[in-house]
Protein backbone atom coordinates (compact mmCIF):
# COMPACT_ATOMS: atom_id res chain seq x y z
CA UNK A 1 0.00 0.00 0.00
CA UNK A 2 1.53 3.59 -1.05
CA UNK A 3 1.97 5.76 1.86
CA UNK A 4 0.28 9.07 1.34
CA UNK A 5 1.29 10.74 4.36
CA UNK A 6 4.25 9.82 6.57
CA UNK A 7 5.50 11.47 9.51
CA UNK A 8 8.73 10.46 11.39
CA UNK A 9 9.82 12.11 14.59
CA UNK A 10 8.26 15.29 13.82
CA UNK A 11 9.54 18.22 15.99
CA UNK A 12 8.35 22.01 16.04
CA UNK A 13 9.35 24.39 19.22
CA UNK A 14 8.19 27.65 19.74
CA UNK A 15 10.73 28.88 22.39
CA UNK A 16 10.21 26.04 25.51
CA UNK A 17 6.87 25.16 23.66
CA UNK A 18 7.03 21.86 21.88
CA UNK A 19 4.14 21.65 19.71
CA UNK A 20 5.31 18.75 17.77
CA UNK A 21 7.44 16.30 20.22
CA UNK A 22 8.22 13.51 18.19
CA UNK A 23 5.32 13.08 15.92
CA UNK A 24 5.28 9.70 13.59
CA UNK A 25 2.53 8.08 12.14
CA UNK A 26 1.46 7.05 8.42
CA UNK A 27 -1.43 7.14 6.34
CA UNK A 28 -2.48 4.79 3.49
CA UNK A 29 -3.15 6.23 0.56
CA UNK A 30 -7.28 6.01 -0.16
CA UNK A 31 -7.33 6.05 3.57
CA UNK A 32 -10.07 7.76 5.34
CA UNK A 33 -7.66 8.68 8.54
CA UNK A 34 -8.89 11.34 11.48
CA UNK A 35 -6.82 13.09 13.78
CA UNK A 36 -8.29 13.61 17.60
CA UNK A 37 -6.75 15.30 20.21
CA UNK A 38 -7.69 18.20 22.46
CA UNK A 39 -6.98 21.97 21.68
CA UNK A 40 -3.42 22.68 21.49
CA UNK A 41 -2.59 19.16 21.33
CA UNK A 42 -0.64 20.08 18.03
CA UNK A 43 -3.16 18.84 14.95
CA UNK A 44 -3.03 22.11 12.95
CA UNK A 45 0.75 22.84 13.67
CA UNK A 46 0.86 18.97 11.86
CA UNK A 47 -1.29 20.20 9.07
CA UNK A 48 0.67 23.45 8.44
CA UNK A 49 3.87 22.03 8.67
CA UNK A 50 2.52 19.39 5.68
CA UNK A 51 1.47 22.48 3.47
CA UNK A 52 4.53 24.85 4.23
CA UNK A 53 2.76 27.14 7.18
CA UNK A 54 4.88 26.13 9.86
CA UNK A 55 8.78 25.32 9.71
CA UNK A 56 9.64 22.10 11.69
CA UNK A 57 12.02 21.94 14.40
CA UNK A 58 13.31 18.51 13.24
CA UNK A 59 11.86 15.00 12.10
CA UNK A 60 10.65 14.41 8.60
CA UNK A 61 7.64 14.63 6.71
CA UNK A 62 6.62 13.08 3.28
CA UNK A 63 3.36 13.76 1.28
CA UNK A 64 3.49 10.47 -1.52
CA UNK A 65 6.91 10.10 -0.89
CA UNK A 66 7.68 13.52 -1.42
CA UNK A 67 9.90 15.46 1.41
CA UNK A 68 7.87 18.65 2.42
CA UNK A 69 10.72 21.03 2.63
CA UNK A 70 13.23 19.72 0.27
CA UNK A 71 10.13 18.70 -2.57
CA UNK A 72 7.80 21.09 -1.59
CA UNK A 73 6.19 21.56 -5.03
CA UNK A 74 5.82 18.12 -5.78
CA UNK A 75 3.89 17.82 -2.33
CA UNK A 76 1.92 20.74 -2.48
CA UNK A 77 0.97 19.61 -5.83
CA UNK A 78 -1.06 16.81 -3.90
CA UNK A 79 -2.59 18.57 -1.17
CA UNK A 80 -6.06 20.64 -1.19
CA UNK A 81 -6.68 22.08 2.02
CA UNK A 82 -9.34 23.07 4.07
CA UNK A 83 -8.52 24.97 6.47
CA UNK A 84 -10.17 25.67 10.14
CA UNK A 85 -10.13 29.22 9.70
CA UNK A 86 -11.54 31.91 6.96
CA UNK A 87 -8.72 32.67 4.86
CA UNK A 88 -10.26 34.10 1.99
CA UNK A 89 -9.40 36.76 -0.51
CA UNK A 90 -12.06 39.42 0.18
CA UNK A 91 -11.16 41.55 -3.30
CA UNK A 92 -12.81 38.71 -5.43
CA UNK A 93 -16.22 37.28 -5.93
CA UNK A 94 -15.76 33.48 -5.01
CA UNK A 95 -15.60 31.98 -8.67
CA UNK A 96 -12.79 33.63 -9.39
CA UNK A 97 -10.99 33.20 -5.87
CA UNK A 98 -11.13 29.30 -7.41
CA UNK A 99 -9.77 30.59 -10.40
CA UNK A 100 -6.58 32.41 -8.97
CA UNK A 101 -6.39 29.29 -6.83
CA UNK A 102 -5.95 26.74 -9.27
CA UNK A 103 -3.72 28.98 -11.02
CA UNK A 104 -1.18 28.92 -8.50
CA UNK A 105 -1.14 25.30 -8.98
CA UNK A 106 -0.09 25.76 -12.90
CA UNK A 107 -3.89 24.85 -14.13
CA UNK A 108 -4.48 27.23 -17.50
CA UNK A 109 -7.11 30.26 -16.81
CA UNK A 110 -10.03 28.38 -19.14
CA UNK A 111 -9.23 24.90 -17.78
CA UNK A 112 -9.47 26.77 -13.99
CA UNK A 113 -12.39 28.96 -14.79
CA UNK A 114 -14.19 25.07 -15.69
CA UNK A 115 -13.00 23.55 -12.38
CA UNK A 116 -14.71 26.55 -10.37
CA UNK A 117 -17.61 25.56 -11.83
CA UNK A 118 -17.35 21.97 -10.73
CA UNK A 119 -15.96 22.77 -7.30
CA UNK A 120 -18.84 25.13 -6.47
CA UNK A 121 -21.75 22.54 -8.21
CA UNK A 122 -20.13 20.16 -6.11
CA UNK A 123 -20.30 22.42 -2.65
CA UNK A 124 -23.51 23.53 -3.68
CA UNK A 125 -23.30 27.32 -4.34
CA UNK A 126 -22.71 27.80 -7.51
CA UNK A 127 -25.92 30.36 -7.74
CA UNK A 128 -23.43 32.25 -5.17
CA UNK A 129 -20.32 32.29 -7.70
CA UNK A 130 -20.40 36.40 -8.22
CA UNK A 131 -20.54 36.97 -4.32
CA UNK A 132 -17.51 37.67 -2.22
CA UNK A 133 -16.88 35.74 0.35
CA UNK A 134 -17.79 38.20 3.17
CA UNK A 135 -21.35 38.03 2.17
CA UNK A 136 -22.07 34.42 2.82
CA UNK A 137 -23.50 33.10 5.37
CA UNK A 138 -21.39 30.72 8.16
CA UNK A 139 -22.31 27.33 6.71
CA UNK A 140 -21.55 29.01 2.90
CA UNK A 141 -18.48 29.80 4.16
CA UNK A 142 -17.41 25.98 5.28
CA UNK A 143 -18.90 25.02 1.40
CA UNK A 144 -16.56 27.61 0.31
CA UNK A 145 -13.43 26.27 2.00
CA UNK A 146 -14.28 22.61 0.76
CA UNK A 147 -14.57 24.34 -3.02
CA UNK A 148 -11.60 25.61 -2.43
CA UNK A 149 -9.54 22.41 -1.61
CA UNK A 150 -11.12 20.75 -4.37
CA UNK A 151 -10.65 22.92 -7.26
CA UNK A 152 -6.60 21.57 -7.78
CA UNK A 153 -8.09 18.45 -7.54
CA UNK A 154 -5.84 16.96 -4.86
CA UNK A 155 -5.14 13.65 -4.19
CA UNK A 156 -4.78 14.03 -0.15
CA UNK A 157 -7.48 16.59 0.87
CA UNK A 158 -7.02 17.83 4.62
CA UNK A 159 -10.14 19.13 6.49
CA UNK A 160 -9.06 21.12 9.50
CA UNK A 161 -12.41 21.25 11.62
CA UNK A 162 -14.39 21.35 8.57
CA UNK A 163 -17.72 21.49 10.14
CA UNK A 164 -16.90 23.68 13.23
CA UNK A 165 -20.33 25.87 13.95
CA UNK A 166 -22.62 24.60 11.32
CA UNK A 167 -25.92 23.48 11.35
CA UNK A 168 -26.91 19.27 11.75
CA UNK A 169 -27.98 19.57 7.97
CA UNK A 170 -24.96 20.89 6.65
CA UNK A 171 -22.45 18.90 8.31
CA UNK A 172 -23.95 15.85 6.65
CA UNK A 173 -24.11 17.37 3.30
CA UNK A 174 -20.61 17.98 3.49
CA UNK A 175 -20.06 14.27 4.86
CA UNK A 176 -21.95 13.20 2.08
CA UNK A 177 -19.50 15.05 -0.58
CA UNK A 178 -16.33 14.24 1.72
CA UNK A 179 -17.61 10.07 1.73
CA UNK A 180 -18.09 9.93 -1.79
CA UNK A 181 -14.88 11.81 -2.75
CA UNK A 182 -13.47 9.19 -0.20
CA UNK A 183 -14.73 6.62 -2.47
CA UNK A 184 -13.16 7.88 -5.40
CA UNK A 185 -9.71 7.54 -4.24
CA UNK A 186 -9.10 10.99 -2.34
CA UNK A 187 -6.69 10.37 0.82
CA UNK A 188 -8.52 12.19 3.31
CA UNK A 189 -7.40 13.75 6.78
CA UNK A 190 -9.70 14.88 9.20
CA UNK A 191 -9.16 16.74 12.11
CA UNK A 192 -12.32 17.29 14.28
CA UNK A 193 -13.69 18.40 17.48
CA UNK A 194 -16.84 16.23 16.81
CA UNK A 195 -16.41 12.26 17.57
CA UNK A 196 -19.63 11.19 15.99
CA UNK A 197 -17.86 12.56 12.87
CA UNK A 198 -14.73 10.68 13.32
CA UNK A 199 -16.50 7.65 14.08
CA UNK A 200 -18.72 7.71 11.32
CA UNK A 201 -16.21 8.78 8.62
CA UNK A 202 -12.78 7.81 9.43
CA UNK A 203 -11.44 3.87 8.93
CA UNK A 204 -8.80 4.89 11.34
CA UNK A 205 -8.07 7.84 14.01
CA UNK A 206 -4.83 8.58 15.27
CA UNK A 207 -5.35 10.39 18.93
CA UNK A 208 -3.05 13.13 19.51
CA UNK A 209 -1.69 14.91 22.27
CA UNK A 210 1.25 17.14 23.47
CA UNK A 211 2.24 17.10 19.79
CA UNK A 212 2.69 13.20 20.06
CA UNK A 213 0.37 10.48 18.98
CA UNK A 214 -0.83 8.73 21.84
CA UNK A 215 -2.87 5.74 19.79
CA UNK A 216 -3.47 5.00 16.24
CA UNK A 217 -6.47 2.30 15.84
CA UNK A 218 -10.01 1.98 14.34
CA UNK A 219 -12.87 3.77 15.47
CA UNK A 220 -13.81 0.16 16.76
CA UNK A 221 -10.52 -0.94 18.14
CA UNK A 222 -10.13 2.25 20.28
CA UNK A 223 -13.59 1.60 21.67
CA UNK A 224 -13.09 -1.89 22.74
CA UNK A 225 -10.38 -0.74 24.80
CA UNK A 226 -12.67 1.67 27.12
CA UNK A 227 -14.41 0.38 29.51
CA UNK A 228 -18.38 -0.71 29.26
CA UNK A 229 -21.11 -0.55 31.77
CA UNK A 230 -23.44 -3.56 32.36
CA UNK A 231 -26.71 -2.93 34.07
CA UNK A 232 -28.43 -5.66 36.09
CA UNK A 233 -31.58 -5.20 36.88
CA UNK A 234 -32.53 -7.65 39.79
CA UNK A 235 -35.49 -8.84 41.25
CA UNK A 236 -34.66 -7.85 44.64
CA UNK A 237 -32.06 -5.18 45.56
CA UNK A 238 -29.14 -6.66 47.49
CA UNK A 239 -27.86 -5.04 51.05
CA UNK A 240 -24.33 -4.82 49.52
CA UNK A 241 -22.25 -5.09 46.36
CA UNK A 242 -21.89 -8.76 45.60
CA UNK A 243 -18.43 -10.40 46.04
CA UNK A 244 -17.82 -11.11 41.89
CA UNK A 245 -14.67 -12.10 41.55
CA UNK A 246 -14.46 -12.03 37.98
CA UNK A 247 -11.66 -11.31 36.11
CA UNK A 248 -12.33 -8.03 34.09
CA UNK A 249 -14.44 -6.32 36.20
CA UNK A 250 -13.18 -3.14 37.30
CA UNK A 251 -15.85 -1.68 39.40
CA UNK A 252 -19.26 -2.80 41.02
CA UNK A 253 -22.07 -0.50 42.07
CA UNK A 254 -25.65 -0.48 43.31
CA UNK A 255 -28.19 1.82 41.55
CA UNK A 256 -31.69 1.19 43.16
CA UNK A 257 -32.45 -2.03 42.02
CA UNK A 258 -29.58 -2.36 39.51
CA UNK A 259 -25.94 -3.48 39.41
CA UNK A 260 -24.08 -1.79 37.39
CA UNK A 261 -20.56 -3.71 36.86
CA UNK A 262 -17.92 -1.43 35.10
CA UNK A 263 -15.96 -3.92 32.73
CA UNK A 264 -13.41 -3.84 29.43
CA UNK A 265 -15.32 -6.11 27.22
CA UNK A 266 -18.59 -5.97 28.88
CA UNK A 267 -20.07 -8.64 26.69
CA UNK A 268 -17.46 -11.15 27.39
CA UNK A 269 -17.93 -10.60 31.27
CA UNK A 270 -21.86 -11.08 30.94
CA UNK A 271 -22.32 -14.87 31.55
CA UNK A 272 -20.18 -15.14 34.20
CA UNK A 273 -21.39 -12.78 35.81
CA UNK A 274 -24.79 -13.64 35.77
CA UNK A 275 -23.89 -17.23 36.47
CA UNK A 276 -21.81 -15.92 39.33
CA UNK A 277 -25.27 -13.69 40.69
CA UNK A 278 -27.85 -16.94 40.28
CA UNK A 279 -25.01 -18.79 42.69
CA UNK A 280 -25.16 -15.98 45.25
CA UNK A 281 -29.35 -16.30 44.81
CA UNK A 282 -29.93 -13.23 43.08
CA UNK A 283 -32.45 -13.34 39.79
CA UNK A 284 -31.42 -10.86 36.86
CA UNK A 285 -34.37 -9.74 35.27
CA UNK A 286 -33.06 -7.69 32.67
CA UNK A 287 -29.41 -7.05 31.44
CA UNK A 288 -28.29 -4.10 29.39
CA UNK A 289 -24.89 -3.15 28.55
CA UNK A 290 -23.45 0.24 27.48
CA UNK A 291 -20.85 0.49 25.00
CA UNK A 292 -17.39 2.64 26.45
CA UNK A 293 -18.20 5.58 23.45
CA UNK A 294 -14.67 6.79 21.16
CA UNK A 295 -15.87 10.17 23.57
CA UNK A 296 -14.76 8.45 26.74
CA UNK A 297 -12.08 7.02 25.52
CA UNK A 298 -10.64 9.48 23.74
CA UNK A 299 -10.98 11.25 27.41
CA UNK A 300 -9.24 8.17 29.27
CA UNK A 301 -5.89 8.52 26.50
CA UNK A 302 -5.54 12.18 26.81
CA UNK A 303 -6.82 13.56 29.88
CA UNK A 304 -8.11 10.84 32.16
CA UNK A 305 -8.18 13.17 35.09
CA UNK A 306 -10.53 15.67 33.55
CA UNK A 307 -13.87 15.64 32.59
CA UNK A 308 -15.01 15.58 28.62
CA UNK A 309 -16.26 18.97 28.76
CA UNK A 310 -13.69 20.71 30.42
CA UNK A 311 -11.17 19.95 27.69
CA UNK A 312 -13.54 21.38 25.44
CA UNK A 313 -12.71 19.01 22.86
CA UNK A 314 -16.22 16.90 23.08
CA UNK A 315 -19.06 19.26 21.18
CA UNK B 1 2.35 28.28 -21.68
CA UNK B 2 4.55 26.45 -19.06
CA UNK B 3 3.73 25.48 -15.42
CA UNK B 4 5.91 28.16 -13.72
CA UNK B 5 4.28 30.78 -16.20
CA UNK B 6 0.86 29.99 -15.81
CA UNK B 7 0.78 30.38 -11.97
CA UNK B 8 3.17 33.23 -12.51
CA UNK B 9 0.98 34.82 -14.63
CA UNK B 10 -2.22 34.62 -12.25
CA UNK B 11 -0.18 35.89 -9.40
CA UNK B 12 0.13 39.08 -11.65
CA UNK B 13 -3.37 38.77 -13.13
CA UNK B 14 -5.08 39.05 -9.52
CA UNK B 15 -2.36 41.94 -8.37
CA UNK B 16 -3.48 44.11 -11.36
CA UNK B 17 -6.99 43.28 -11.17
CA UNK B 18 -6.97 44.37 -7.29
CA UNK B 19 -5.68 48.05 -8.02
CA UNK B 20 -7.86 47.83 -11.65
CA UNK B 21 -10.97 47.17 -10.27
CA UNK B 22 -10.49 50.02 -7.55
CA UNK B 23 -9.45 53.27 -9.89
CA UNK B 24 -11.10 55.63 -7.12
CA UNK B 25 -8.45 54.39 -4.51
CA UNK B 26 -5.48 53.52 -6.73
CA UNK B 27 -5.50 55.87 -10.04
CA UNK B 28 -7.67 58.59 -9.02
CA UNK B 29 -5.55 60.40 -6.51
CA UNK B 30 -2.46 60.93 -8.46
CA UNK B 31 -4.49 62.49 -10.69
CA UNK B 32 -6.42 64.74 -8.65
CA UNK B 33 -3.39 65.33 -6.57
CA UNK B 34 -0.95 66.09 -9.19
CA UNK B 35 -3.69 68.44 -10.80
CA UNK B 36 -3.23 70.16 -7.47
CA UNK B 37 0.46 70.32 -8.41
CA UNK B 38 0.72 71.76 -11.61
CA UNK B 39 -2.33 74.13 -10.62
CA UNK B 40 -0.60 75.36 -7.31
CA UNK B 41 3.19 75.28 -8.84
CA UNK B 42 3.16 75.25 -12.13
CA UNK B 43 0.41 77.81 -13.16
CA UNK B 44 0.36 79.79 -9.89
CA UNK B 45 4.21 79.83 -8.54
CA UNK B 46 5.52 78.73 -12.25
CA UNK B 47 4.68 82.07 -13.52
CA UNK B 48 6.49 83.51 -11.27
CA UNK B 49 9.33 81.52 -10.76
CA UNK B 50 10.40 81.85 -14.68
CA UNK B 51 12.79 79.36 -16.43
CA UNK B 52 14.84 76.91 -14.49
CA UNK B 53 17.62 74.71 -16.71
CA UNK B 54 16.00 76.46 -19.71
CA UNK B 55 12.51 75.06 -19.13
CA UNK B 56 9.36 76.59 -18.08
CA UNK B 57 9.26 75.61 -14.12
CA UNK B 58 5.85 73.25 -15.14
CA UNK B 59 8.52 71.23 -17.10
CA UNK B 60 10.94 71.35 -14.77
CA UNK B 61 8.84 70.10 -11.49
CA UNK B 62 7.08 67.44 -14.15
CA UNK B 63 9.88 64.62 -14.08
CA UNK B 64 10.19 64.98 -10.34
CA UNK B 65 6.44 64.90 -9.72
CA UNK B 66 6.20 61.44 -12.04
CA UNK B 67 8.79 59.90 -9.40
CA UNK B 68 6.78 61.37 -6.91
CA UNK B 69 3.80 59.18 -8.14
CA UNK B 70 5.78 56.49 -9.87
CA UNK B 71 7.69 55.09 -6.40
CA UNK B 72 4.98 55.62 -3.83
CA UNK B 73 2.43 53.78 -5.58
CA UNK B 74 4.69 51.19 -6.49
CA UNK B 75 5.80 51.36 -2.98
CA UNK B 76 2.31 51.05 -1.95
CA UNK B 77 1.25 48.67 -3.75
CA UNK B 78 3.38 45.77 -2.63
CA UNK B 79 3.52 46.54 0.56
CA UNK B 80 -0.40 46.67 0.84
CA UNK B 81 -0.49 44.00 -1.07
CA UNK B 82 1.21 41.96 0.62
CA UNK B 83 0.59 43.27 4.36
CA UNK B 84 -3.32 42.68 3.91
CA UNK B 85 -2.76 39.27 2.50
CA UNK B 86 -0.82 38.14 6.21
CA UNK B 87 -3.22 40.19 7.93
CA UNK B 88 -6.60 38.47 6.54
CA UNK B 89 -4.34 35.37 6.03
CA UNK B 90 -5.41 34.92 2.28
CA UNK B 91 -1.61 34.81 0.83
CA UNK B 92 -1.78 31.66 2.79
CA UNK B 93 -3.11 30.13 -0.87
CA UNK B 94 -0.33 31.60 -2.56
CA UNK B 95 2.23 30.41 -0.10
CA UNK B 96 0.76 26.57 -0.01
CA UNK B 97 0.59 26.80 -3.54
CA UNK B 98 3.67 24.63 -5.33
CA UNK B 99 4.40 28.04 -6.65
CA UNK B 100 8.25 28.81 -6.02
CA UNK B 101 9.64 32.00 -4.22
CA UNK B 102 11.18 33.52 -7.03
CA UNK B 103 7.80 33.56 -8.86
CA UNK B 104 5.90 34.15 -6.29
CA UNK B 105 8.36 37.69 -5.33
CA UNK B 106 8.63 38.36 -9.01
CA UNK B 107 4.59 38.62 -9.42
CA UNK B 108 4.44 40.65 -6.61
CA UNK B 109 6.94 42.96 -7.54
CA UNK B 110 5.95 43.23 -11.45
CA UNK B 111 2.46 43.98 -10.51
CA UNK B 112 3.62 47.26 -7.80
CA UNK B 113 5.96 48.33 -10.83
CA UNK B 114 3.24 48.02 -13.66
CA UNK B 115 0.72 50.27 -11.31
CA UNK B 116 3.86 52.71 -10.58
CA UNK B 117 4.41 52.99 -14.73
CA UNK B 118 0.31 53.02 -14.90
CA UNK B 119 0.42 56.51 -12.30
CA UNK B 120 3.39 57.50 -14.25
CA UNK B 121 1.55 57.82 -17.24
CA UNK B 122 -0.85 59.31 -15.84
CA UNK B 123 0.49 62.24 -14.57
CA UNK B 124 2.23 62.93 -17.87
CA UNK B 125 -1.45 62.71 -19.22
CA UNK B 126 -2.29 65.69 -16.29
CA UNK B 127 0.99 67.57 -17.51
CA UNK B 128 -0.04 67.89 -21.07
CA UNK B 129 -3.09 69.35 -19.65
CA UNK B 130 -1.41 72.59 -18.48
CA UNK B 131 1.85 72.50 -20.92
CA UNK B 132 3.93 70.71 -23.83
CA UNK B 133 5.57 67.79 -22.31
CA UNK B 134 8.89 67.18 -23.86
CA UNK B 135 10.58 63.68 -24.45
CA UNK B 136 14.31 64.53 -25.39
CA UNK B 137 15.62 60.98 -24.23
CA UNK B 138 12.67 58.12 -24.25
CA UNK B 139 14.80 55.37 -23.74
CA UNK B 140 16.42 56.65 -20.70
CA UNK B 141 13.21 57.47 -19.52
CA UNK B 142 11.73 54.26 -20.26
CA UNK B 143 14.77 53.03 -18.22
CA UNK B 144 14.13 54.99 -15.11
CA UNK B 145 10.89 54.80 -14.86
CA UNK B 146 11.18 50.98 -15.13
CA UNK B 147 14.34 50.79 -12.76
CA UNK B 148 12.74 52.87 -10.11
CA UNK B 149 9.38 51.51 -10.31
CA UNK B 150 10.71 47.65 -9.78
CA UNK B 151 13.09 49.29 -6.95
CA UNK B 152 10.10 50.86 -5.07
CA UNK B 153 8.23 47.84 -5.46
CA UNK B 154 10.79 45.83 -4.08
CA UNK B 155 11.50 47.75 -1.31
CA UNK B 156 7.23 47.78 -0.81
CA UNK B 157 7.83 43.60 -0.58
CA UNK B 158 10.13 44.26 2.39
CA UNK B 159 7.68 46.88 4.17
CA UNK B 160 4.97 44.45 3.73
CA UNK B 161 6.64 41.30 5.21
CA UNK B 162 7.98 43.82 8.13
CA UNK B 163 4.62 46.13 9.04
CA UNK B 164 2.96 44.02 11.82
CA UNK B 165 0.08 46.79 11.84
CA UNK B 166 -1.39 49.48 9.44
CA UNK B 167 0.37 52.16 11.23
CA UNK B 168 3.66 50.02 9.78
CA UNK B 169 2.80 51.53 5.90
CA UNK B 170 1.41 54.78 7.05
CA UNK B 171 5.17 55.43 8.78
CA UNK B 172 6.76 54.10 5.49
CA UNK B 173 4.95 56.08 3.09
CA UNK B 174 4.79 59.19 5.09
CA UNK B 175 8.12 59.91 7.00
CA UNK B 176 10.39 58.38 5.17
CA UNK B 177 9.89 57.90 1.58
CA UNK B 178 7.67 61.70 1.18
CA UNK B 179 10.68 62.86 3.01
CA UNK B 180 13.15 62.10 0.91
CA UNK B 181 11.69 62.67 -2.32
CA UNK B 182 10.79 66.50 -1.28
CA UNK B 183 14.28 66.90 -0.57
CA UNK B 184 15.30 65.43 -3.51
CA UNK B 185 15.37 68.06 -5.76
CA UNK B 186 11.68 67.60 -7.11
CA UNK B 187 10.53 71.28 -6.84
CA UNK B 188 14.11 73.52 -7.17
CA UNK B 189 17.04 72.77 -9.02
CA UNK B 190 20.65 71.42 -6.64
CA UNK B 191 22.20 74.62 -8.31
CA UNK B 192 20.02 76.68 -6.14
CA UNK B 193 21.16 75.15 -2.57
CA UNK B 194 23.78 76.08 -0.58
CA UNK B 195 26.97 74.15 -0.83
CA UNK B 196 26.51 72.12 1.95
CA UNK B 197 23.21 71.28 1.49
CA UNK B 198 24.08 70.37 -2.33
CA UNK B 199 26.72 67.90 -0.85
CA UNK B 200 24.11 65.96 1.10
CA UNK B 201 21.62 66.10 -1.43
CA UNK B 202 23.62 63.65 -3.16
CA UNK B 203 23.26 60.84 -0.63
CA UNK B 204 19.60 60.84 -0.84
CA UNK B 205 18.78 58.03 -4.01
CA UNK B 206 15.93 60.57 -4.90
CA UNK B 207 17.58 62.83 -6.12
CA UNK B 208 19.48 60.44 -8.93
CA UNK B 209 15.96 59.21 -9.65
CA UNK B 210 14.37 62.67 -10.31
CA UNK B 211 17.35 63.54 -12.62
CA UNK B 212 17.57 60.84 -14.35
CA UNK B 213 13.66 61.10 -15.14
CA UNK B 214 14.49 64.73 -16.36
CA UNK B 215 17.32 63.92 -18.19
CA UNK B 216 14.68 61.49 -20.20
CA UNK B 217 12.30 64.30 -20.27
CA UNK B 218 13.57 67.49 -20.79
CA UNK B 219 17.09 66.54 -21.75
CA UNK B 220 19.02 68.29 -18.52
CA UNK B 221 20.15 66.51 -15.59
CA UNK B 222 23.15 67.72 -13.04
CA UNK B 223 24.19 63.85 -12.68
CA UNK B 224 25.92 61.84 -15.43
CA UNK B 225 22.57 59.08 -16.56
CA UNK B 226 24.41 56.65 -16.86
CA UNK B 227 25.88 56.43 -13.51
CA UNK B 228 22.07 57.21 -12.24
CA UNK B 229 21.30 54.38 -14.08
CA UNK B 230 24.46 52.42 -12.72
CA UNK B 231 23.43 53.21 -9.30
CA UNK B 232 19.81 52.40 -9.28
CA UNK B 233 19.96 49.21 -11.23
CA UNK B 234 22.55 47.70 -8.70
CA UNK B 235 20.74 48.98 -6.06
CA UNK B 236 17.31 47.27 -7.59
CA UNK B 237 19.24 43.99 -8.23
CA UNK B 238 20.26 44.12 -4.22
CA UNK B 239 16.65 44.70 -3.17
CA UNK B 240 15.53 42.09 -4.93
CA UNK B 241 17.87 39.56 -3.86
CA UNK B 242 16.69 40.64 -0.39
CA UNK B 243 13.08 40.12 -1.40
CA UNK B 244 13.83 36.38 -2.67
CA UNK B 245 15.69 35.60 0.65
CA UNK B 246 13.08 36.96 2.78
CA UNK B 247 10.36 34.83 1.20
CA UNK B 248 12.94 31.81 1.66
CA UNK B 249 13.04 31.91 4.82
CA UNK B 250 9.47 32.68 5.16
CA UNK B 251 10.16 36.21 7.05
CA UNK B 252 6.75 37.58 8.13
CA UNK B 253 4.95 34.66 6.09
CA UNK B 254 5.56 31.69 8.00
CA UNK B 255 6.05 30.11 11.54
Amino acid sequence: METAIRADGLRKSYGDVRALDGLSFTVDRGEFFGLLGPNGAGKTTFINVLVGLVRKTGGTAEVFGFDVETEYKRARDRIGLAPQEFNVDRFFPIHEVLEHKAGYHGVPKAEAAERAEDALKTVGIWDKRDTRFDWLSGGMKRRFLLARALVTDPELLILDEPTAGVDVQLRRDLWRVIERLNADGTTILLTTHYIEEAERLCDRVAIVDSGRIVEVATPDDLRARGTDEVFVTLSTRPSSVPDLGIDGIVDARLDGDALVVTAQGGGRVVPELLRTLEYEGYEALDVEIRRASLEEVFVDMTRPDEPAEKLGAIQ
Amino acid sequence: MTRNATQFRTLVRREVLRFVRRPYNTFLPPIITNTLYFAVFGVILGSRIGEIAGVSYLQFVLPGLVVLGAISDSFENASFSIFHGRWNDYIQAVLISPMSDRGMVAAYVSASALRGVVTSVLIIAVGLVFTPVPVANPLYLLAFVLVITTLFAGFGVIGGLWASDFDYLTVMTQFILRPLVFFGAVFYSLELLPPLWRTLSFFNPMVYMVNGVRYGMIGVTEIDPNVSLAVLTAATVAVLAVDLLLFERGYGLTE
